[in-house]
């Protein structure tokens, strides 16, 4: 995990970790290309990367945040770490948004703390104070540090805070979803090693984890960018599954002791799953913003667990089910209410 | 849409009455949040049987949460964690239930801006989460009541529905207090009008539910005298009309939720099982709240037909 950019001088990182946020955009229409470039201008000396190829992407410039505190450790030791947290904005399709923070650790650092000025030209660095043990780090950033110690869900949260409170946003998303966060840490390689995937958990509802090895030298940021896409993928196979979740199928008798009205009033098919065709289904594309080094690791998610696999079989079924709703005349004009 | 249950006094079974109605919608499919907003005494926790959290959650519950000490509340999965051994078998097809437990220890505090912004982000994230959101809030014009009053003002939550709930007792004294906490001088409407709501919008969305009401017809009675009942059909007719005169008349009462025995001894969630298998509870107050629980988002019953 080599350094990019002024921060060339420090010293080889050991440790890259990061936590993604993703969750629907609270607004009925998408964002359009322009729209998005406004929404994420988070800062005035730098422009959103905007990109329509192949697919409408638009990423916000990083915001720096300056930490001073312990880093969580598996084994509660005590590591105070000093540097600062990078941390961005991204919108797929106008529709899905996603912060992700991320910050990379060289092996040792200073004994003492050193004025801000060293830590601010080696931004998304956070430099230990002494040695660190890398390994106790990493599972401790996994398994969630405590109170005080270094947490960049809590950053990466706070700037989804922020873009949430936008005017642009109307706050009428066209469908109920669950954000999801995805935490990552990433470990060098093997000399000779390509990028592996060593666990990828479903911990809580929402929590993912994700431990990685990366080549020496893979920039923190890239190792994000496929921590980013994965974090999408996933949260739009979760989604979609709890968008079929809520079909009611059969011939929906009400229970022995009549509920009045409430079975009978389950939304009907089409209005379950046309947010999901509307919003949704065009959304999957993984790689589209994976670099080259990294893309091996999608192969490994797409043999198992299978990712592609699931999405198109959601995507049949969803298809299937209009198919037979196209058939029964009946409901092809309901209305969309979410 | 978002439902805030409010009272002007305690012990009028809102909380009971309120997280019964989470419940019923959750069975239906519904995603369900209960949010614990009532920060004198947090008894949700009680209510849906969740351990542990009783009294609130020790240091991430709402209170933590509104003054930024914490950045997520603690949310508590009703279906997995409670003990009530009925609803940890996740009925098939019910929607996900989740409550917002309150701070143990957290009364009631004075804040400003921050307190209101984080608790606008918080019913807009909710919003995007959840079908229904069961906000409980402190008994009288508390606090919790003048933020979510100026949460639903705020131009964030223009396209945010809300309905207001204010449960009262059948009795004289809190048919007058229920009326006063919504028109009096420093009731909801005023509050809410001071805050930039429309009156006539505001008017229009609140309605109210009579809980714990005794029903003369009902076997619970049935074994008093002659002259019992005719006291009792004669106090139940005055107090439609001093409900009508205070402006709580019939026309704007959502539902009645007869008196209940078992609600009486201990707050809990009435079940079908309660009903059919221990019998336990009446079949009647079952029925009171699923019919509620259907009406809150049945328009016909908020003025729009």
């Amino acid at each position: 995990m080599g350094d990019s950019g002024p921060g060339e001088s420090a010293p080889r990182a050991v440790l890259a970790c990061g936590e993604v946020r993703t969750c629907l955009l609270p607004t009925r229409q998408a964002l359009d290309i322009r729209a998005a470039a406004q929404f994420l201008g988070l800062r005035a000396d730098e422009r959103v990367l905007l990109s329509e190829r192949p697919n409408l992407y638009a990423r916000s410039p990083d915001i720096l945040t300056g930490v001073d505190c312990p880093l969580p450790t598996a084994n509660g030791a005590r590591v105070r770490a000093v540097g600062t947290v990078a941390a961005r904005a991204a919108l797929t399709e106008g529709r899905v948004l996603q912060t992700s923070a991320h910050f990379r650790l060289p092996a040792d650092g200073p004994d003492q703390r050193q004025p801000w000025g060293h830590y601010l030209v080696r931004p998304g660095v956070v430099e230990p104070l002494g040695k660190l043990s890398h390994e106790t780090v990493a599972q401790g950033v996994l398994g969630g540090g405590r109170h005080g110690e270094l947490d960049v869900g809590l950053i990466a949260d706070a700037l989804l805070t922020r873009l949430l409170r936008h005017p642009l946003l109307d706050q009428r998303p066209p469908l109920r979803s669950r954000p999801t966060r995805l935490r990552w840490v990433a470990l060098p390689a093997g000399p000779y090693d390509g990028p592996s995937i060593e666990r990828f958990t479903l911990a809580e509802d929402e929590l993912r984890t994700v431990r990685l090895r990366v080549p020496e030298g893979t920039p923190s940021a890239e190792i994000a960018g496929f921590c980013d896409d994965l974090a999408l993928h996933d949260w739009l196979l979760t989604t979609v599954v709890r968008v079929l979740d809520g079909l009611t199928l059969g011939s929906q008798e009400p229970p022995a002791r009549g509920r009045a009205g409430a079975v009978q009033d389950r939304p009907a098919v089409v209005r379950v799953v046309r947010p999901a065709v509307d919003h949704l289904l065009h959304l999957w594309m993984p790689r589209a913003r994976v670099v080259k080094d990294l893309a091996p690791l999608w192969e490994v998610l797409e043999e198992r667990p299978g990712f592609t696999r699931q999405w198109q079989a959601l995507v049949q079924r969803i298809r299937d089910q209009l198919t037979l709703h196209a058939i029964g005349s009946l409901y092809r004009e309901v209305e969309l209410t979410p | 849409m978002l439902v805030f249950a409010a009272s002007d006094k305690g012990g009028t079974g809102r909380s009971v009455t309120s997280a019964n109605l989470a419940y019923q919608r959750a069975l239906t499919g519904d995603h369900v949040a209960y949010v614990d907003f009532d920060f004198g005494s947090p008894t949700a926790a009680a209510v849906f049987d969740v351990p542990g959290v009783v009294r609130g959650t020790e240091e991430r519950g709402l209170h933590s949460y509104l003054e930024g000490e914490v950045n997520e509340p603690a949310r508590i999965d009703v279906w997995r964690q409670t003990e009530h051994p009925l609803l940890r078998a996740r009925p098939n097809q019910s929607g996900r239930l989740v409550l917002f437990p309150g701070d143990a220890g957290g009364g009631e505090f004075a804040t400003g801006e921050d307190a209101l912004e984080r608790c606008i982000d918080l019913l807009l994230r909710l919003n995007g989460e959840f079908d229904v959101i069961v906000v409980d809030l402190s008994a009288g014009r508390s606090y919790a009541v003048d933020m979510v009053l100026a949460a639903t003002a705020h131009p964030r939550m223009r396209n945010v529905p809300f309905r207001w709930l204010v449960f009262h007792r059948w009795t004289r004294q809190h048919v007058i207090a229920a009326a006063g906490l919504v028109h009096k001088e420093h009731g909801i409407i005023k509050g809410g009008v001071e805050r930039g709501h429309d009156e006539e919008a505001l008017r229009g969305a609140i309605r109210f539910v009579r809980a714990a009401v005794p029903d003369p017809e009902s076997p619970l009675w049935s074994h008093g005298t002659p002259a019992q009942a005719a006291w009792m059909q004669a106090c139940d007719e005055a107090l439609r009309r001093l409900a009508a005169d205070h402006g709580i008349g019939d026309s704007v009462v959502l539902g009645v939720v007869p008196l209940e025995p078992i609600l009486q001894w201990r707050e809990q969630l009435i079940t079908e099982e309660d009903v059919l298998s221990t019998q336990i509870a009446n079949k009647e107050t079952l029925e009171a709240l699923e019919e509620i629980a259907l009406r809150l988002t049945d328009d016909s019953y908020w003025g729009r037909p």
